[in-house]
C-alpha cells in the first residue's frame, strides 16, 4: 500500500515556497494520465467529509448552475453527495494537467445527445491534449468517478448491503434477461441471490452508461450480461494453485455495425462495503483474442486533502472481468 | 459524527443568474441579461407555462405516486414531495427509480414499456404515463 498523503504534503510545500504558508495543503495532486486500456477510478466517502470549511471549498468551484442545482435538493445528505459528486469530478479531472496547472473551476461540461456529460475541453489551441472520458457514480456512503483517455467508459457502484424492496426474483423477470433470470433462479439461497443480483446490476448500469445513449436506447432486458468461470492454470499447474476467475461478457453487444470493438468489464469488491463495476470500450484488433486485462488505478481520495492508491493487497479485489489492480504511477 | 447543517455562501447571490425560459406573460420581446452580457432582443411566444401543460394527471394520481415515492425512497415524514420532484433530487438512484416503476405498476395494474421505465424522472412525468395508459386500458 502506497499513501501518497506525505507525497502530497510535500508537493504543495514545495509549490508554497515563497508564499503564505498559513493554509496547508492546499494543491491538488497533479497525476499522469491513464495510458490505453487503463482506468483511473478514484472514490470519496462522504462520511470521511465533515469540515464545513473543506464543503465550501468545494462549493467555490462549482458552476452557477451546479450551485443552483445543489441549492435546490432538499436533505443536507442529498446536498452533501451532490456537492462531492460535482467537486470530485472536477478536482479529479484537473490534476491530469499537461502544460499549465488547471483551475477546477474553469472545467466546462457539456452532455451528449442523448444526455450523458461530457468534458467540454476548452483548451482548443493545444490540440495535443488526450480525449478524456469519465463517469460518475454515487451511493449514499461512497462517490466514484472514472477516467480513461480514448475509450468511452461507464461506471457503477453499489453497496452490497442494499435491500430491495421488491423480492429479487420478481424484480429480475420484470426487468433482467430471460438468461439472467435463469441464472438467478438457479441461486437457492436469497441472500447470495440478492448478491449476485446486485452484481449483475451495477455490470448492466456501467454497460449503459459506457453505450452512453440512454437507458432507453438498451433497457435491461435487450441484453445479458454473463458471468463465467474461467479457469486459470495449465495441465502443468498443480490443482490447488488453479485458480477461479470470471470472465464478464455482454450479449448481444451494441456495436453490431462495428464489429471491430467491444465492450470489457471489471467488477470489484471495493473496501467490504460496495461493488463497482466498470465497462471500457476496447478494440479487439489490438486485442486479439481479447485477453489484454483492462489495469485499474484505484484511489480513494479526499481532494485538496490527501489521496492514496489502493493496490490489490488492500480491501479491494477483482471480483470479475478481465481487469487487475495496478499500483500508482 | 458532527452533522452539516448548511454551507455557508457568501459571494453567490440568488437573484444573480435569471433561469432562461422565464415566464413573462405580457411583453412580446425582453432582454435578458446575465453576469453582465445582453443578448439580443428576444421574442417570446405566449408560452403556456410548462405546469400547465404537464396537468394532464390527476391530482389523485399524482398524490398516490407521492406517496408511492416516499415509501420507496424511506423519506422522513414531513418531507415534501410534490408533482415537480425529480426522482434523483430526492435521493433516488436508478435502482430507485426501478423499484418506484414496479410499485406503481402494482398499484395501478399498468405496465410500464421498458423503454419508459428507467427514464422517468420526476413524480409528474409518472403521473401523467399512468393516467395515460389507465385511459388508453379504458378506451
Amino acid at each position: 500500500m502506497i499513501s501518497l498523503r506525505h507525497k502530497a504534503q510535500l508537493m504543495s510545500n514545495i509549490h508554497c515556497f515563497g508564499r503564505n504558508l498559513v493554509t496547508a495543503s492546499t494543491s491538488l495532486l497533479p497525476v499522469q494520465l491513464p495510458r490505453q486500456r487503463e482506468v483511473h477510478f478514484w472514490y470519496v466517502l462522504p462520511d470521511e467529509v465533515k469540515s464545513t470549511n473543506l464543503l465550501n471549498r468545494y462549493l467555490e468551484i462549482l458552476s452557477p448552475c451546479e450551485k443552483e442545482n445543489i441549492f435546490s435538493l432538499r436533505g443536507e445528505d442529498i446536498k452533501k453527495r451532490a456537492l462531492l459528486a460535482r467537486a470530485l469530478v472536477r478536482t479529479t479531472l484537473a490534476r491530469y494537467q499537461t502544460n499549465f496547472e488547471i483551475d477546477p473551476k474553469s472545467l466546462k461540461f457539456r452532455k451528449n445527445n442523448y444526455g450523458k456529460p461530457e468534458l467540454d475541453w476548452q483548451y482548443a489551441d493545444d490540440w495535443s491534449l488526450p480525449p478524456l472520458h469519465f463517469n460518475i457514480s454515487h451511493t449514499s456512503s461512497l462517490i466514484a468517478c472514472g477516467v480513461t483517455v480514448g475509450s468511452p467508459i461507464g461506471i457503477d457502484v453499489e453497496e452490497k448491503q442494499r435491500r430491495l424492496r421488491n423480492d429479487t426474483l420478481a424484480f429480475a423477470q420484470r426487468f433482467f434477461s430471460p438468461s439472467e433470470i435463469d441464472v438467478l433462479t438457479r441461486i437457492a439461497d436469497p441472500e447470495l441471490r440478492l448478491q449476485e443480483f446486485i452484481k449483475l446490476w451495477t455490470l448492466k448500469e456501467a454497460y449503459v452508461k459506457a453505450l452512453g445513449k440512454g437507458f432507453s436506447a438498451s433497457p435491461f432486458k435487450t441484453f445479458t450480461v454473463r458471468i463465467r468461470d474461467r479457469v486459470k492454470g495449465d495441465i502443468h499447474t498443480p490443482p490447488h494453485i488453479i485458480s477461479k476467475a470470471h470472465d464478464i461478457s455482454v450479449e448481444p453487444s451494441d456495436d453490431l455495425k462495428n464489429a471491430s470493438s467491444y465492450w470489457q468489464f471489471g467488477l470489484l469488491d471495493l473496501a467490504g462495503s460496495h461493488y463497482a463495476a466498470v465497462c471500457i470500450e476496447q478494440d479487439s484488433i489490438d486485442t486479439g483474442n481479447g485477453s489484454i486485462p483492462i489495469e485499474l488505478n484505484l484511489r480513494k481520495t479526499i481532494p485538496y486533502v490527501e489521496d492514496e492508491c489502493i493496490s490489490a493487497t488492500d480491501s479491494a479485489v477483482v471480483i470479475g472481468g478481465l481487469t487487475r489492480l495496478s499500483e500508482g504511477h | 459524527m458532527a452533522s452539516i447543517t448548511s454551507f455557508s455562501v457568501t459571494s453567490f447571490n440568488q437573484t444573480h443568474t435569471l433561469v432562461p425560459g422565464c415566464r413573462i406573460s405580457n411583453s412580446s420581446s425582453v432582454f435578458l441579461s446575465t453576469k453582465g452580457r445582453t443578448f439580443s432582443p428576444l421574442t417570446l411566444q405566449r408560452r403556456v407555462p410548462r405546469f400547465q401543460i404537464a396537468c394532464a394527471a390527476r391530482p389523485e394520481t399524482v398524490k398516490k405516486v407521492c406517496d408511492i415515492v416516499k415509501k420507496q425512497l424511506a423519506l422522513p415524514d414531513g418531507s415534501s414531495v410534490t408533482g415537480e420532484s425529480k426522482f434523483s433530487a430526492l435521493g433516488a438512484d436508478s435502482l430507485d427509480t426501478v423499484e418506484i416503476v414496479m410499485g406503481l405498476e402494482e398499484e395501478f395494474g399498468i405496465s410500464v414499456e421498458e423503454e419508459s421505465a428507467q427514464s422517468i424522472s420526476t413524480v409528474q412525468d409518472a403521473a401523467d404515463m399512468i393516467d395515460e395508459l389507465l385511459e388508453s386500458k379504458s378506451a
